[in-house]
């Protein structure tokens, strides 16, 4: 029977946020911002959802005097997402 | 918006992301130019001093200069480069570690050398080994033949060297850091720009 897609990465945002982390090492809140071309506001919201779920980890420090975000893909996200797309496989060889 | 995602429109956004946050190489020809210019002009300006015989007993000093200027321009352009990249790579991470690994271990083999338990002619082969190993992994990380041939290049010249008399083990440096460092970082360069 179809497995369940996870409802956290099945959103366009989130989905996005979570395959750019995935490779990469770690990127900056300016870099997602840029490839994914969200609003800010819906980028945080969406970001603290995934760290919430604990997919990712955020690390906020600093740079040249101003607030630096940092995030980070955990072993729980690369689980998470690996599953995901498994199960994406799924529907699709059904729907063929 | 929660839930109007097809399958498809999931395996085309993975897809995207996942091209455009590996579209590009950084510049890593810089490091590679550096140290192999610094470990060019030492060994021929050491081994110039050694013919020419003038201060026999200094004429290593343009190694710990250079080498501790290289260490310089590196660690600050390190820290710069750091600070402008949004994103690190696990390719990125990866060089981080073999290079930091790489000057411990040099900087071992150097304290064995200098106790004199074996000797300087061995340390030379053991160190152009040694960076023959980083750029060959390098090459192999980065997909980059001439970095792994100038690799697999050092390690010839590394057994050489052990053969050869020691003055002309210089000239061997200088020739192993033109194949391994020079040539590719040069060859790295245009590909990049």
């Amino acid at each position: 029977m179809f497995r369940v897609l996870d409802p956290l990465l099945h959103n366009q945002l989130r989905l996005s946020i979570m395959s750019l982390l995935i490779s990469v090492e770690s990127a900056e809140f300016n870099f997602l911002l840029e490839k994914t071309g969200a609003t800010s506001g819906n980028l945080s919201i969406q970001i603290n959802k995934l760290r919430d779920a604990n997919y990712i980890e955020v690390i906020k420090s600093f740079k040249n005097n101003y607030p630096l975000t940092t995030c980070k893909v955990t072993t729980t996200g690369v689980d998470a997402f690996a599953k995901y797309v498994d199960a994406l496989q799924e529907y699709l060889k059904i729907k063929k | 918006m929660e839930t109007n995602l097809t399958e498809q429109e999931s395996f085309k956004i993975i897809q995207e992301m996942i091209a455009t946050s590996k579209n590009k190489i950084k510049d890593n020809s810089f490091f590679f130019l550096l140290w192999g210019w610094m470990v060019l002009i030492a060994s021929l300006s050491h081994y110039t001093f050694l013919r020419i015989n003038i201060g026999y007993e200094y004429a290593y000093l343009p190694w710990p200069i250079l080498m501790f200027g290289g260490m310089i321009i590196s660690v600050i352009a390190g820290i710069r480069l750091g600070k402008q990249a949004k994103v690190i790579s696990h390719f990125d991470k990866m060089m981080m570690f073999l290079w930091w690994g790489f000057c411990i271990t040099l900087f071992i083999v150097l304290i064995v050398a200098s106790f004199g338990k074996i000797s300087w002619e061995s340390a030379y082969a053991l160190i152009i080994a040694l960076y023959g190993l980083g750029t060959f992994v390098s090459g192999g990380v980065l997909k980059f033949k001439p970095l792994i041939i100038g690799g697999i290049a050092s390690w010839i010249i590394s057994v050489v060297a052990l053969f050869v008399a020691p003055v002309n083990v210089l000239l061997l440096i200088a020739l192993s850091i033109i194949v391994a460092y020079l040539i590719p970082g040069y060859m790295l360069k245009s590909k990049e720009n």
